[in-house]
Order: structure tokens, then sequence, then C-alpha cells
């Protein structure tokens, strides 16, 4: 089965060769960006469940809990809501 | 507690606090207690420009064919700008250089303010560009009231705080021999807390700097460039709020690193104590930032952007700078009124396409293509 990204309680398909916030972006999902590169930290949000991987080093101050959508990746289901 | 320029001391920087440990002695990189200064600095000089590659020539008629009161927005940013990068270019080294502990955290103050400078003098090349003269310009930012009100509230924090620790290091905190006569000239009695509170103020103050002061102008370069005037402009403030976005974000990290416990223990508790100080300090500036969007319509908006779209952009940001450092949004605002400035904003889009605009990076290579039969008369075939 492939994996699904859920984004705020709705399902999207999941691509592990883009970015988090390249996959919302491709179904229509308005995300906050800036950087695009993690370290502003426009695009934090919280993990409710899954892993992710970071594609540079997340340079934003993170919480524990918290993600960067525009520099990490996922190869399996995650679940992620908005601050 | 005077300052060394070299402590011989041996100690293990990866166990001192951010400031007010031993002085930084050898200048090590290698290891770090906080990596992400170490990442800031790297960024940072990965990020490196200078203001000269960037092709400002054809502003100069954009500027001219502005109407008055567009003008006065274009001219009066640049002057609230120069004042704010005036002070970071210098304040980030003379405030905290002196009590800093860590190395990666010592250089990556120094990164930042270089940095700064280098925003300064782009202001001077944009400014020599407009006018042959550019003196008034410059002449007026100590004599404008609205940019003077700015100017107070920013150094305040920092002029305290370097105050109080030069009587520090000059004196010690003992006061039995010398009292401390604070910067507004009234007897204080100073002790080590006292002198870290200041400092966690100094950096709620230059957060919100970095957060929120900056963007009424950027937007309004943007603005500009979106109707395709002064892009030459709006090239370099691009390149600056790609770095202001780096230094906002070291500002973030010190906060959050003192308000988590993460780094020396009193600065949590200090944190905990001034969190109603810091938010109020935020809401200021952000107030201040609407009052600056009034001053520059004061004589009639722009295409794009007036008084109340720039105030809710305000909102808009304040809310996410604050909620970054730990605070509930204050402003009801909940979507970015002027979302096309996030492309802006992007740092790995600071190329442009060549029909677009001129492309600033083909001028730091450039070679002089004007060749005479002259130059070939030594060949020989």
């Amino acid at each position: 089965m492939a994996s699904s990204f859920t984004y705020n309680g709705q399902e999207y398909q999941l691509d592990p060769n883009k970015t988090l916030l390249e996959n919302l972006e491709a179904q229509a999902v308005s995300v906050e960006f800036h950087c695009r590169d993690g370290h502003c930290g426009a695009c934090r949000s919280i993990l409710v469940s899954g892993n992710v991987d970071y594609s540079t080093f997340p340079m934003a101050y993170l919480k524990d809990g918290e993600v960067l959508l525009c520099c990490s990746k996922s190869n399996e289901s995650i679940n992620i809501k908005s601050l | 507690m005077a300052y060394t320029t070299f402590s011989t001391l041996s100690n293990d920087a990866l166990k001192e606090p951010m400031f007010f440990g031993n002085p930084v002695n050898v200048a090590r990189y290698d290891q770090q207690k906080f990596e992400v200064f170490e990442k800031l600095i790297e960024k940072q000089l990965s990020f490196f420009w200078r203001p000269e590659e960037i092709d400002v020539s054809r502003d100069r008629i954009d500027f001219l064919n502005l109407p008055d009161h567009e003008q006065h927005i274009f001219i009066s940013n640049l002057k609230y700008q120069t004042l704010l990068d005036s002070i970071q270019g210098r304040s980030p080294n003379v405030a905290l250089l002196p009590i800093v502990s860590l190395p990666e955290l010592e250089t990556w103050i120094e990164t930042w303010a270089f940095s700064e400078t280098i925003h300064s003098r782009s202001y001077t090349h944009i400014l020599r560009n407009l006018f042959t003269d550019p003196n008034e310009v410059f002449e007026d930012i100590v004599n404008n009231q609205e940019i003077q009100k700015r100017a107070v509230d920013i150094s305040y924090y920092y002029d305290e705080l370097i105050h109080a620790v030069q009587f520090m290091q000059l004196h010690g905190l003992d006061q039995t021999d010398v009292e401390y006569v604070n910067i507004q000239g009234k007897a204080e009695k100073l002790t080590l807390r006292d002198i870290k509170k200041k400092l966690y103020l100094c950096i709620c103050s230059t957060n919100a700097l970095e957060a929120i002061r900056f963007y009424v102008s950027f937007a309004c370069s943007f603005a500009f460039a979106e109707r395709d005037l002064l892009e030459g402009n709006a090239k370099i403030i691009k390149l600056i709020a790609r770095d202001e976005a780096l230094h906002l974000n070291a500002t973030q990290q010190m906060l959050n690193l003192w308000a988590d416990g993460k780094d020396d223990p009193e600065m949590a508790e200090i944190a905990l104590e001034c969190f109603a100080e810091g938010r109020e300090i935020f809401l200021k500036a952000a107030e201040q930032e609407k009052e600056w969007a009034q001053y520059l319509f004061k004589d009639g908006s722009m295409i794009g952007l007036n008084e109340q779209i720039l105030s809710q952009y305000v909102e808009y940001i304040a809310n996410q700078r604050m909620q970054a450092i730990g605070y509930e949004p204050p402003f009801e605002v909940k979507n970015n009124p002027i979302p096309w400035i996030n492309h802006w904003l992007v740092s790995d889009n600071v190329q442009v396409a060549p029909q677009e605009a001129e492309i600033s990076s083909y001028l730091v290579g450039q070679i002089n293509s004007s060749v005479d039969s002259a130059d070939l008369s030594t060949f020989e075939l």
C-alpha cells in the first residue's frame, strides 16, 4: 500500500522524492513558506506520527515534536498538523 | 571580571553558557556546544555578496518618473533601513562580544554584524546612483522625527547593556568603592542577574527588530519591483532579506535556548520573569511599524499596497514571529494579505531569469569585451 500524508486531518498522496512542502503544494494545499532552506522557520509544523529525513540541516529552532516541511522528506505514512 | 582578549585559563567551552561564562580563548570550531551557530556562520558566508555586483543604473530613471508621494515612500524606507543597519552593524559586536563565552557564538556575532555593514554599504550604493549628492538624505536620518522615535527604542536596550557591562568589567560588582550610576544618571544596585536581565531584554528587542522592523520597507521595495520599477534596488533588498532571515534565526535560537533551560539556568528564570516585558517589546515594535506605514502613505498609497494592507502584514508576521519564541499570536489576522511577497523571500531563488531583469551574477565575473586592433599588434603568424 502506498504511504499517505495526513495534513490537518486530511489525507493526501505522499511522494517520497519530494519535500513535504512540495507534496502539499503539488496537491494545491497552501502552506506558509519563506526561505525553503530550513533557516527561517515559516513552515514549522507539528509531527503527530511518522518520521522525517532532512535533506539539509534544519536550522530553525524546533521544539520537541516539531518539523520543518521545506527541507524534510518521508517514505512512510506520516501525520502532520499546522501550528 | 575584567575582559581579557585571551584567557589562559584552560576551560571546556562545551560546558560554558552562551554569555557571562569565561571569555572565549581558542577560536576552535571542531566542536560546538550549539551546532546551529556554526551552521549559521557557514550559511552566512555562503550568502556573501557585494552591492557593486548589482547594477542599479536603471533605477535612477524609474525613480525620477515616480510621483512625489512614491518618491517619499522609497526614500523614507531607505533612510529607515540605513538607520537600522547602522545600529546593527556595530551593536552586536560592542554589546555582545565582551560577554560571550562560546567560540562558535562569538564568530557568529562577528559574521552577523559584518553582513549588516554590507547592507549599509548597499544603501550608499543605491543612493549614490539616485542622487548626484546623497548628503541631504543621510543628514535627514538624524533629524527626521519619525526615524528618531524608532532609533531611541532600538538603541536603548543595547546602550543599557553596554553601560552595565562596561561598569562590571572596570569596577567589578562589589560597588563598595564605586557605585553604579545607570545610563539615566540614577544610582542602581547592579548584580550579575540584573545584567543578565538587561541582556535578555536586549536580545528581545533585537529579535523584534530582525523579525518585523525591516519588513515594511521590504514589502514596499518588492511592490515597486512587481511593477517592474526600481528592480536593481529590489534585487539588493532581496539579498538583504535573505541575510536578515538568518539573523532572526539566531536571536530566536538564543531566546528559545534560554526559555527551554538548555543554556544558563539563571537565564531560564529570567526568561520566565521577563515573559510579559518581552511581549511588550514586540508589541511596541509592531505598533511603531504600523505608525511607520501611516507616515509612508501620508500623501497617498502606491499600486498594490496601502497603509491598511501593510499594517495587516505587520500583524501577520508579528503573529508568526511571536509564535516562534513561545508567545500566543496577539493579532486576529490569519492569512497573509500580500502572499506574493513569499516568492521574494525564498532563499535559493535569488537569481532571476535574464528576460525578467539584469542578472547580477554575470557582473561578478565580467571581462572587458572591447578589443582594439592594437591589442593584437604583438601577434605573429
